[in-house]
């Protein structure tokens, strides 16, 4: 993925500023559920206002602009629900918004370069997005509702009785590549698929292939760096406290 | 050449260490991803999911486990090795190695290191990029779209699986393109198939 490195961001600077630079951090804000008209607020007001940890903000900003998250940073349980709600909301996003407007492309293009293999080009991004479709819903469904449930046990002090048997670790293992078949879909168009009269809907839909990509790939690091990790956390402490 | 996302594992205990390594790579001009492990075990899993072509890694953590570090090792011929060093090692140990640096080294000649290794193995494995595929790529590409597994393709060219398994990495490589049904396309496309004949 093409990431240029940009500003380090700090609790200080104005979020206009750092959107000048970066405007991949309005669809941050989006998947936050901030609004995105941000005045002259710094982060930190920008974090007070809507009630979200800084560390975390800073975190997930930071990915935006190129930097790994720092292991010595720790999040606190609390935080479970702020990112919970940013990945539901990037999945709306990718399901509602990302995905039909590139199949509208491919629709489009489909009618300006009618060789035969952009009918399979058609189908093989049906089948994809109907994996996706199936993932992201598993994570809507199953692991979302597991991590909230997760949560009011701790904040209820219970222990966790529903899906006991069930562990992060399981989410792991069903972590499909959705990445992989992106990846594949811009080398055909960029390197093999002849150009026809399609030029213009073509960059369209590259630079929608892009744009999906590189929140994607912020996506799975959010869940496989700082979700899964925070989860396991509190699995542990959930169950150390429970047995005595 | 490209160096660009380079993926970097580091295996170090130290978190001081780790943190120091990562700023390091994190702020120079290449852009590497870096991930942390706590054991080498956790490789060979992580690395169906993603390409790790740097491993980073404190000599001691392999010492007694020599033997595990030889079979992952010789299961990713794609990855290079740099031992971590800040404390008197064995030589033999720090043989194992692709290559090892001192944490008193500065940081520019870490990360010229770290390049320098992932350029050694480009132009041994593939030189310069081409992109046409030999005939029997060619030919592992027909039965791969045809349906076969690697099995049945290796016994229908009479060559190993493990042979199979490198060609369509070469293949994947050169294409850009992982997935069997990705690769049907680009089949269709350069008219190594016929649309007729791939009905499904």
């Amino acid at each position: 993925m093409v990431q240029v490195k940009k500003m380090f961001v700090l609790p200080d600077l104005r979020m206009s500023d750092l959107i000048s630079e970066n405007p991949y951090l309005m669809l941050m804000l989006e998947h936050f559920g901030i609004d995105l008209v941000v005045s002259e607020k710094t982060v930190r007001q920008l974090c007070k206002e809507n009630g979200i940890s800084e560390e975390l903000f800073l975190s997930f900003a930071n990915l935006f602009n190129g930097f790994q998250p720092s292991v010595t940073i720790t999040y606190s349980f609390s935080d479970l629900k702020t990112i919970i709600v940013f990945l539901r909301n990037s999945h709306q996003y990718y399901l509602e918004e990302k995905y039909p407007q590139i199949r509208g492309y491919i629709g489009q293009m489909f009618e300006l370069n009618e060789q035969s293999a952009m009918v399979m080009v058609e189908k093989f991004f049906d089948q994809y997005f109907a994996e996706v479709t199936e993932h992201l819903q598993y994570e809507d469904q199953i692991v979302f509702d597991y991590v909230n449930n997760l949560f009011d046990c701790f904040e209820k002090k219970q222990a966790i009785s529903l899906n006991a048997d069930y562990s992060v670790n399981d989410y792991q293992e069903h972590h499909g590549d959705i990445e992989e078949k992106l990846e594949d879909l811009k080398s055909l168009l960029l390197k093999h698929l002849p150009l026809r009269d399609d030029q213009q809907i073509r960059r369209k839909l590259l630079f929608s292939l892009f744009e999906l990509e590189y929140d994607l790939s912020i996506h799975t690091q959010i869940e496989d760096k700082i979700l899964i990790p925070l989860v396991e956390q509190m699995e542990h402490f959930l169950k150390t406290t429970h047995d005595k | 050449m490209t160096n660009n996302n380079l993926h970097i594992v580091i295996i170090e205990p130290s978190s001081v260490i780790y943190e120091g390594l990562n700023a390091i790579l994190g702020y120079s001009d290449d852009h590497f991803s870096v991930s942390r492990f706590g054991k080498i075990d956790e490789i060979p899993n992580y690395s169906v999911r993603k390409t790790v072509d740097v491993v980073l890694i404190n000599p001691g953590l392999i010492q007694n486990n020599l033997k595990v570090y030889d079979a992952i090792r010789s299961n990713l011929p794609q990855t290079r090795w740099i031992g971590i060093v800040y404390s008197f090692f064995d030589q033999h140990l720090l043989s194992v190695f692709d290559d090892v640096f001192n944490v008193y080294d500065t940081p520019e000649s870490i990360i010229s290191l770290v390049r320098h290794i992932t350029d050694q193995h480009d132009e041994n494995e593939q030189g310069p990029q081409q992109e046409k595929l030999s005939e029997r790529e060619i030919d592992v590409l027909k039965l791969l779209t045809a349906g076969n597994s690697n099995k049945e393709i290796a016994d229908k060219l009479n060559i190993s699986t493990h042979t199979v398994i490198s060609h369509r990495k070469n293949i994947s490589q050169k294409t850009g393109i992982k997935s069997v049904s990705g690769l049907t396309i680009y089949a269709v496309v350069k008219n190594l198939i016929n649309l007729e004949d791939f009905k499904e």
